[in-house]
């Protein structure tokens, strides 16, 4: 099911260019809360390199105006870093970015699932260029009134192996692939 | 935007609220944002028929309104300041799902002053945000550090 046409008048990156934006659309090789194994670890899909324009669609999106997290110019002159500054949830894109299609984290994309609560640690601002690894681990699996819930965590390192941030991610989730499927197929 | 230091907070300070749209315009340029395109959020047609939240329509995503209750901290303070102000952790928990077309208030208040030496001293800023009719959509704690 192709995504609607109204959105492409906001792609402005070209992350968002490439992005596979169907999510119906390879759910079956999504990770399911039956098949998920707490202490299970490895690492996203890609890769995410951190450009200019990634933090400002991201801020833009969030509906912030400071020149310091929307314009490279006056950020170049005044921000703290030199460059933009990212709203400290940016990591949301990073992830699911970089934890694709299938395997391990891909239930971030489940058709059905539900948000109940997030937990998001900043250690150090994203800067230009870094080129930022996922690392993936199953958390928690539980089951709470009936409902099915995940938690992964997701570490987020530079290329000199220094954690910038740390996000606990938890969904609610159709339990198996049928459950999904019933989501999927609506 | 002026961070104040730890020492001059005082536990119930009050942060100017934040009013975010949840048009689906809104919405859809934050799905591609933050690069969550789950149709429960753009798709239309499909979240009529599938009714995640047993509503026949989008939903905003809830790391958008983790996003704008994170931002009455941030836009009155700063992501981080030049002194060692910065935010370090936000934990979010949502409680109504924002249907299309709300418009969501965001209040914060200075809950506690955590004094941990010079330097990484903190205040823990709990959030609460509202949809349109006043009902509770979610809340946060959020960490900052402030300099001395």
């Amino acid at each position: 099911m192709p995504i609607p046409e109204r959105l492409h008048q906001y792609v402005s990156t070209d992350k968002q260019q490439h992005f596979p934006k169907d999510f119906l659309s390879d759910w079956q090789h999504y990770e399911t809360w039956d098949q998920a194994t707490v202490g299970q670890s490895g690492p996203a899909q890609r890769v995410f390199e951190i450009t200019a324009e990634d933090i400002i669609a991201y801020n833009v999106a969030c509906g912030e105006t400071d020149p310091l997290m929307i314009d490279p110019e006056r950020a170049a002159k005044l921000s703290p870093t030199g460059e933009v500054l990212q709203h400290p949830i940016f990591v949301t894109a990073i992830a699911f970015y970089s934890l694709g299609e299938s395997g391990i984290g891909t239930w971030i994309r489940t058709p059905g699932a539900r948000n109940p609560h997030q937990d998001i640690e900043v250690f150090e601002p994203f800067r230009y260029g870094e080129r930022i690894t996922t690392t993936v681990t199953t958390h928690d699996k539980f089951m709470q009134r009936g409902k099915p819930y995940l938690q992964m965590k997701l570490d987020f390192h530079n290329e000199s192996n220094v954690l910038k941030a740390r996000w606990y991610c938890s969904l609610i989730l159709p339990a198996s692939q049928d459950d999904v499927a019933r989501f999927a197929n609506a | 935007m002026q961070t104040p230091t730890f020492a001059s907070v005082q536990t119930g300070f009050e942060f100017e609220p934040v009013i975010q749209s949840y048009a689906q315009g809104a919405i859809d340029r934050y799905a591609l944002g933050s690069l969550d395109m789950n149709p429960v959020h753009t798709n239309t047609d499909w979240a009529a028929r599938a009714q995640v939240f047993g509503l026949p329509e989008t939903v905003g995503h809830g790391m958008m309104t983790m996003s704008t209750m994170t931002s009455v901290v941030t836009r009155a303070w700063g992501v981080i300041g030049r002194d060692g102000a910065r935010l370090r952790r936000v934990e979010s928990k949502f409680t109504k799902p924002v249907k299309v077309g709300e418009l969501v208030t965001a209040r914060g208040k200075v809950k506690s002053k955590h004094h941990h030496g010079p330097g990484r001293n903190w205040v823990l800023v709990v959030v609460e945000a509202q949809d349109t009719s006043g009902d509770l959509v979610g809340v946060s704690e959020i960490h900052y550090q402030l300099p001395d």
